[in-house]
């Protein structure tokens, strides 16, 4: 990774400096300039005493000072520039800074040397919840935080009940937070943090902890703060920052490795994990002999993916007119019967009904697979196959949609289904209801070596020689 | 905007900061009275019973076990001693609550210091608003009592808030103090419970400044509660005005002692987040 280091030819940096004369509040949401982070490490706290009163005595007698700590660097001559509106990752592995880096964005933590420079009210959520009391209520700690966070009473009261529906923690509301489990506990944080009004966002990879309701919910709130807002976004996951940043800063050992394009950064950073683990084997991978006969390697190439399909659940968040109403939705066989659990590669039908409550000249119903991260995966609408003959609905009607697609594999982890119905064209509609989540599907095993979904592969082959065709 | 900019220590910021800050103070200090008694049955109640009870004990203690006597007056009456003592035992609390809790403030709030940005600085001011708040409610059954006693309550009686000040600026000194250093060195909370104690006796609480031989004299004016205790207890009891000349010396004193506090919390608040 050194030859990635800062250079002049980093187009990135240069473009940046070449505007920076003009207002930086302006242009900026943060500017990080050469800063550092060293931690004393003291073995025994006495000794943080004594370096503060002895060494301190012995150089105003001009004696040369002993050390009574040692020194840990966390983060190292590191220079980085935010621009407003933008989204940065910072990514690396444990331990490289990247947490210490975000608190010292956030002012909690003081650097050694350098300088940072902050435009506009930030809301972090670091590791496991902001700065909740853990003796006080849910409800205390909400009013407390957001005004620590800059809201004034009244606000705070305004926004409250909106803030206690986000977090979605029901009578837990007014118990201590040390009652909470993991996921409670950051629901309420990200609850307050998504209505302070914050300018700039500090998540440090939380977003995790949640189910995936809430997930889905968090991420449907990044994606509209990002629009107008800057977002720091740490993680470990290149997916997800791939996935959400514009930009991304690589950080090996406290220092700034690379900065660029988040597509880039994360490549390097696979490109650097998979040199370290390699490498032993490298060495001693002896050169195969040479065999004349093309030997075909014919991996298992079955699907294995399970996945686990929930029932819908029309109690989601949803918005639209109200014209008509996702009744429901449910996965099946294409025989029609209904599927709770499929694999990937599966023939399946995707049906949804839709209850209809005005008349709709020519009503459109779509879905939407995401995955974990928001990230829309695959999906599709009636449109098309109706465009020339639209079946008109009047108000009392249930219609049902059907979709047949072969069910790609899917990676492991929690995915969601929007449903949405609409009335009038591709271009031009009116969303009637839009369904947030109504069906989970769960993948739990899954053989996609890489991508965001899998399809199922015929063959594979390796093999010595020209290619057959 | 440098949220690393350093924070500002001159004596103009120690106000400011509070008057910035007063609904997250005032928030904070309910919560801290209202908690202290959460799942007690007589919930608030306690705070008027508590100070009631010790007014009990201790003249029960001092007037029949130890037949302390206070000063010249022949005819002094057991309850009149109860009031003159109160009156110390009240702004010994006072003190004692904001020395005691210090230690504690920044090492039970890791959250203020290490998750947000927070105004740290004000935590000291919370902790002498529910100190004032249980000396309000010491100096309601003080009165109370004077009035059951058939005493009237001499009009110099308003005084009183005036003679208090300067010991608020000096518990809100302590605090800053205490607070700040036990981050680095842990031991103090160990030793403030000591301290309050010492206080307590070598001030004029249980027995008058005249009883002590002269050449103690210097130890007790030490106590920054010996000079108010002896005016408060002007005002309200003997209705006399205080001592003016004194007062403004000590308040100039307890200034300058509170702004040296708060200057040592402002600059050594930076390294919070290390230690912690």
């Amino acid at each position: 990774m050194g030859s990635q280091m800062y250079s002049e030819a980093d187009p990135v940096r240069n473009c940046q400096s070449a505007d920076a004369k003009s207002d930086p509040a302006q242009s900026y949401a943060i500017r990080i300039s050469a800063v550092s982070k060293c931690f004393r490490i003291y073995d025994r706290p006495q000794d943080r005493l004594k370096q503060s009163l002895v060494a301190r005595f012995a150089r105003l007698v001009g004696r040369e000072d002993r050390r009574y700590f040692r020194e840990f660097w966390a983060v190292r001559d590191v220079s980085l520039d935010v621009r407003r509106g933008e989204t940065l990752g910072i990514i690396g592995r444990n331990g490289s800074g990247k947490s210490t880096l975000l608190q010292m964005i956030c002012g909690t933590l003081t650097p050694s040397a350098g300088s940072i420079e902050v435009y506009g009210r930030v809301a972090a959520l670091l590791e496991l919840g902001s700065g909740f009391n853990p003796e006080f209520t849910g409800r205390e700690n909400v009013h407390l935080n957001a005004m620590v966070l800059g809201l004034t009473q009244a606000q705070v009261d305004e926004r409250f009940d909106a803030i206690v529906e986000f977090a979605d923690i029901g009578e837990f509301i007014d118990q201590p937070v040390k009652t909470y489990s993991s996921g409670m506990y950051v629901r309420l944080a990200f609850a307050v943090i998504a209505h302070v009004d914050a300018d700039i966002l500090v998540i440090d990879e939380a977003l995790s902890v949640g189910d995936v309701f809430f997930t889905q919910k968090c991420m449907r709130f990044l994606r509209k703060f990002q629009e107008t807002g800057t977002v720091v976004f740490v993680s470990h996951d290149a997916a997800a920052v791939t996935n959400l940043c514009n930009r991304a800063a690589l950080l090996d050992s406290g220092r700034l490795a690379m900065v660029g394009d988040a597509k880039s950064v994360c490549e390097a950073y696979h490109a650097s994990g998979y040199e370290q683990s390699l490498r032993p084997a490298r060495k001693t991978a002896a050169p195969s002999e040479k065999t004349v006969a093309p030997k075909v390697v014919k991996p298992k190439i079955t699907p294995v993916s399970e996945m686990n399909v929930f029932r819908f659940d029309p109690e989601r968040s949803r918005f639209g007119s109200g014209a008509a109403t996702i009744a429901g939705a449910a996965l099946a066989d294409s025989e029609g019967h209904p599927l709770f659990r499929i694999v990937g590669g599966e023939a399946v039908r995707l049906v949804v009904e839709v209850d209809i409550h005005a008349r709709l000249h020519s009503p459109i119903v779509g879905f939407m697979l995401k995955d974990r991260l928001g990230q829309a995966l695959f999906g599709d609408n009636t449109y098309l196959a109706y465009e020339r003959d639209p079946v008109p609905v009047e108000p009392g009607d249930r219609i049902c949609a059907e979709f047949e697609f072969v069910m790609p594999i899917l990676q492991q982890g929690h995915y969601s289904v929007d449903l949405a119905v609409a009335d009038g064209t591709y271009l031009e509609h009116e969303q009637a209801d839009w369904l947030h989540d109504g069906l989970i599907i769960e993948s739990h095993t899954s053989s996609v070596s890489t991508g965001l979904v899998g399809i199922p592969f015929q063959n594979i082959r390796l093999f010595r020689g020209r290619r057959t065709t | 905007m440098n949220p690393h900019a350093r924070h500002s220590a001159s004596p103009n910021a120690m106000f400011a900061s509070l008057i910035a800050n007063r609904r997250l103070v005032a928030q904070l200090t309910r919560r801290e009275v209202v908690s202290r008694y959460r799942g007690s049955i007589a919930g608030l109640a306690w705070s008027f019973f508590n100070p009631l009870l010790m007014l009990g004990i201790y003249t029960f203690v001092f007037s029949t076990v130890f037949k302390a006597r206070w000063g010249v007056e022949a005819e002094e009456s057991r309850a009149g001693f109860a009031v003159i003592l109160f009156v110390g035992v009240m702004l010994h609390g006072l003190l004692a609550e904001c020395i005691t809790k210090a230690p504690g403030l920044i090492l039970n709030n890791v959250s203020y210091v290490k998750k947000v940005v927070f105004p740290l600085e004000i935590l000291p001011w919370v902790a002498v608003g529910s100190a004032l708040f249980h000396a309000a409610i010491s100096l309601g059954v003080l009165l109370l009592a004077q009035l059951v006693l058939g005493h009237a309550i001499p009009w110099t009686a308003l005084l009183f808030p005036l003679v208090l000040l300067p010991l608020v600026l000096v518990a809100a000194g302590f605090s800053w103090l205490l607070a700040a250093t036990s981050v680095y060195i842990r031991d103090i909370g160990m030793i403030t419970g000591l301290f309050a104690t010492i206080l307590l006796f070598l001030a004029p609480v249980f027995y008058p400044l005249s009883a002590l031989p002269d050449e103690y004299h210097w130890l007790m004016l030490l106590n920054p509660l010996t000079f108010i205790i002896e005016q408060s207890r002007l005002v309200l009891l003997s209705g006399n005005v205080p001592d003016w000349q004194g007062l403004g010396v000590f308040f100039v004193v307890a200034l300058s002692f509170a702004w040296i506090g708060f200057w040592w919390f402002q600059r050594t608040r930076n390294g919070f987040a290390d230690v912690l």
